[in-house]
């Protein structure tokens, strides 16, 4: 599947049309029979039956074709025609069988699960897959992007019929003020991912500057002196952090877990000095930072809190810097191959701790915007992130293993997986269902795109 | 990546298997024996009643889910491609979850179904993941915080709030009065059973994928069924893991998993292993296991009033980083120290440990046990829930003006016998090393005896001053 292959074979073979047109009449019938089981009029029923064959069908043939287009020219007799086409189509075969099967399931399973929006929603999924199996070839630089922009617009479109008020203004500010915290969160993470790293002090120095800049406030330091030092010192953690773990970078995952408790434990002992009320910092946060932060903030008399703008602004900036810097592209080169990058004279160990240091800013940066947001300190207010902002740069599409992907693309990710889980708060899932849903997710959405090659190809 | 290809060689068992294996051995053995022994005599001088029969009990008890979690996570850590199994801890609260559940509905009554049916659990899960990393070729550590995400959700959705009750049977085993419970037999056994699977061919092939799975496909390996077969065995451990862990809480808890997935991990570093696949043994993992147990306890023994739990926050940490930095002495003293043996390390070090132990257990209680009725000097360490692990502050005794005294007037004593015990052992070693290439056997009798001897100690300690008050404080907490 990696080489192109010039040939083109539009043609389909006999074995695949008639499965592909016996899959879409079972489904068609399908749906068919469960819009007269429940009650549904005849022109929704005949129309969306229609709607049904014709979509599945032109998928069908499309996804075919290009993978036959694709497809290794196969050595001639030996493999019967079946055998070949089953051999060629197997993901796309599976994909679809698991899609229909979970469709059938929840239809009988849930009353009232089958109606007209829901078949529309698993047309745009079908849809989805089938763009992301065509088009998505024609990117090859940026096909976990393409990839996530239509999951994110599916996934968006599918909230929008299904919820009520889901693509509302009020939502849509809410979705993008937590994609904000997260994006904010995941940038240290992402630039750190690019070099081949980890850092898992992200949620607790969010919860310590969240604490700390509470307890500088209630000392009686002015708010931007405060916030200025509680910046400093996030990012001087992660120049701590950065020359802790260089020389460790196997086990950076660990390093910064054991700095990151480290900070937890320190800060909250600092802050519990001559305090009756042991962790529990008290304190008012000045109403700049809560306008900064909170859901009814402005900017500049606009009705959005600044926070979606910073944020905004921020992934700007890193985008274009990351791509036409000489800083952004050393950065890549390091993540590639160090030992070239080495020849070149780039040095690993500024680089590597400046990631470090840009990490801990940041998440010092979220954590005081948190408590611009809540209005209190708490010391546990970063917990979620510990493993949200590794999710967020793993669906964006940034390899764990350093040199691939982008902020940009973390930004994707992000949104994909705030609208994801406001779409499953929509649906009225527990919270507890929630995480399992969005667990079994990620598998798929990174399998989209980020699967490895076969070892028989790396020899 | 160097070190691991340059360790390929090296023998990742370097104790029980074989022993004494002179400059091959492994010298990432080196921090996790030295951790050991300091933290284990620093617990003894401030506890000494880690070292009764209820104090070892209690430790075995706390400790071996953790053991166990890290054992499962070494067998697919040592397969390779960054296989760090995040979902470790919530797979061990699924198991306890849905245990406490069925047997709650009356469905698993029997121990054989219970260990059958955990062990199913567990290797159906593992599974399934090498299944989704071989065939569907996503980097296992995407696959697993998948796993971890959706395991913690479900675990939540069966068991909404920690609670049930385990079988009847399993919870006396909780209880840690005595050493000899049914949670070491399971240790024991899947300890002996991980040392056995070293021996065989699946291992060696198993290590070499590890390290290098290019190597291994071309030389012929099928490393899909090491892969697999690697998973299965991770996810027995794992189910071993949720049974002791159904003993030590003996009810159901859905929400352990970031704990255990964390100090899993941690434990498994600090044991030697190397993340990035092919260097792994059982020693080490128990090593590194007991160690970070030994930490929590040794912090919780130290009374810092209100801001206890962010001072074992900040210790932990600061420990976990400066041993992992301790590893980086390693290439300096392999250089100075050529024929590094981790056994007669271990010798030494526990000779030494051997001598606090005994100072602290019997010297100044033997002597003077009527003068110091010492209220809390022995209070029965309770089996500490995991999620006290890091808060519950444990009774220490108070050190009175007699003992102090007593205490400067036994050292010397003590000092130079340990001093005389040391340098017996490290001749009785070098005149057996000059001529033979293994001391394995003078080795294992010099241990067994020492270990014998302590036992005996301690049992005669405990006799002559049963526990004057055995009453416990409730941990704040």
């Amino acid at each position: 599947m990696t080489a192109a292959f010039e040939t083109q074979t539009p043609k389909l073979g006999l074995p695949a049309t008639i499965i592909g047109l016996a899959a879409g009449i079972a489904l068609t019938a399908i749906g068919v029979i469960f819009g007269f089981v429940q009650g549904l009029s005849v022109q929704l029923i005949i129309l969306s039956a229609i709607a049904t064959l014709a979509a599945f069908t032109w998928g069908w043939r499309f996804v075919l074709g290009q993978f036959i287009s694709e497809g290794p020219p196969v050595a001639e007799g030996e493999i019967s025609e079946a055998r070949k086409t089953w051999l060629q189509f197997r993901p796309a075969i599976y994909g679809l069988i698991v899609i229909l099967l979970a469709f059938l399931a929840l239809s009988l399973t849930i009353e009232g699960f089958f109606n007209v929006w829901n078949v529309v929603s698993l047309l745009i999924l079908l849809t989805i897959i089938v763009l992301t199996r065509t088009l998505g070839r024609q990117f090859q630089e940026n096909r976990s992007a393409f990839i996530g922009i239509m999951v994110l617009s599916g996934l968006f479109s599918i909230g929008a019929m299904n919820i009520e008020g889901f693509a509302s203004a009020i939502n849509i500010k809410s979705m993008l003020l937590f994609a904000s915290f997260l994006g904010i969160a995941s940038v240290g993470q992402t630039l750190v991912a690019l070099l081949g790293g980890l850092d898992l002090s992200i949620p607790f120095i969010i919860g310590a500057a969240n604490v700390g800049l509470l307890y500088l406030i209630g000392l009686g330091v002015p708010p931007w002196l405060a916030v200025i030092l509680v910046l400093a010192i996030g990012a001087l953690l992660g120049v701590i952090n950065g020359f802790l773990s260089y020389r460790l970078q196997g086990q950076a995952l660990i390093v910064t877990l054991g700095t990151g408790f480290a900070i937890s434990g320190g800060v909250q002992i600092l802050t519990s000095i001559g305090s009756a009320y042991s962790g529990n910092v008290f304190g008012t946060v000045p109403p700049w930072l809560s306008n900064l932060a909170a859901m009814n903030g402005s900017t500049f008399g606009l009705p959005f809190p600044p926070v979606i703008a910073i944020w905004g602004a921020l992934a700007m900036i890193l985008i274009l810097g990351m791509r036409y810097t000489l800083y952004g592209r050393y950065l890549y080169a390091l993540g590639v191959n160090r030992t070239s990058a080495k020849r070149v004279m780039i040095s690993e160990l500024a680089y590597w701790v400046m990631m470090y240091a840009i990490s801990g800013f940041f998440a010092a940066m979220t954590g005081s915007l948190l408590l611009g947001w809540s209005g209190g300190g708490f010391i546990g207010v970063g917990d979620q992130y510990l493993f949200l902002t590794l999710a967020a740069v793993v669906v964006g599409g940034t390899s764990l293993l350093g040199g691939q992907g982008g902020y940009g693309f973390t930004v994707i990710g992000v949104l994909v997986l705030q609208v994801l889980s406001s779409f499953l708060i929509g649906i009225g899932l527990d919270f507890e269902w929630q995480q399992f849903i969005f667990g079994l997710l990620i598998l798929p959405m990174v399998a989209l795109y980020a699967r490895s090659p076969h070892i028989r190809t790396q020899i | 990546m160097s070190d691991v290809t340059a360790n390929i060689a090296i023998g990742a068992e370097t104790k029980e298997a074989e022993p004494a294996q002179g400059g091959r051995a492994n010298p990432f053995l080196l921090v996790p024996i030295t951790l050991f022994f300091g933290l284990l005599g620093l617990a003894v001088l401030r506890s000494p009643s880690l070292m009764t029969s209820n104090g070892i009990g209690s430790a075995i008890i706390v400790a071996t889910p953790l053991v166990l979690a890290t054992y499962a996570l070494m067998a697919s850590v040592i397969a390779g491609r960054g296989t760090v199994d995040l979902s470790i801890g919530p797979l061990i609260g699924f198991v306890n979850v849905t245990l406490i559940q069925l047997h709650g509905a009356g469905i698993l009554e029997n121990p054989f179904a219970v260990f059958g049916y955990a062990i199913a659990v567990g290797a159906l899960y593992q599974f399934l993941f090498a299944l989704v990393v071989i065939y569907i070729r996503v980097q296992p550590i995407i696959v697993s915080l998948s796993g971890y995400l959706a395991l913690s959700g479900i675990n939540l959705v069966i068991l909404p709030r920690p609670g049930g009750l385990a079988p009847q049977w399993m919870s006396e085993w909780g209880l840690g009065t005595t050493i000899f419970s049914p949670v070491l037999l399971i240790l024991v056994l899947a300890t002996i059973g991980w040392l056995l699977f070293t021996q065989t061919a699946f291992f060696t092939h198993l290590r070499l994928m590890g390290s290098d799975e290019r190597a291994a496909y071309t030389s012929g390996v099928p490393i899909y069924l090491v892969r697999i077969g690697a998973h299965l065995i991770s996810g027995c451990f794992a189910g071993l893991a949720a049974i002791t862990f159904t003993a030590l809480i003996s009810s159901g808890d859905p929400s352990q998993g970031t704990t255990y997935t964390l100090i899993a991990v941690t434990a498994l570093v600090l044991g030697g292993a190397s993340l990035a696949g092919g260097r792994g043994g059982a020693f080490g993992s128990f090593l590194g296991a007991v160690n970070l147990y030994l930490i929590t306890f040794v912090l919780a023994t130290f009374n810092f009033g209100a801001v206890q739990s962010f001072v074992t926050s900040l210790a932990y940490g600061t420990i976990l980083v400066a041993s992992l930095l301790l590893t980086l002495l390693i290439p300096f003293i392999q250089r100075h120290i050529r024929n590094f043996s981790p056994v007669l390390y271990f010798v030494s070090l526990s000779v030494i440990a051997l001598g606090v132990i005994l100072h602290a257990t019997n010297d100044y209680q033997n002597r003077a046990p009527a003068e110091t009725p010492t209220p809390q000097a022995f209070v029965r360490l309770e089996p500490i829930p995991p999620q006290n692990l890091y808060v519950a502050p444990l009774e220490v005794p108070a050190v009175g003006e007699e003992e102090k005294a007593l205490r400067s007037f036994a050292a010397p004593f003590v000092l130079s016998s340990i001093l005389l015990v040391v340098i017996a052992v490290f001749v009785r070693v070098a005149v057996s090393q000059s001529d033979r290439k293994t001391i394995a056997p003078a080795v294992v009798v010099v241990i067994s005896a020492l270990v014998l001897l302590g036992a005996y100690m301690m049992r005669q300690a405990n006799v002559e001053t049963p526990p004057a008050r055995p009453a416990l404080q409730e941990a704040p907490v």
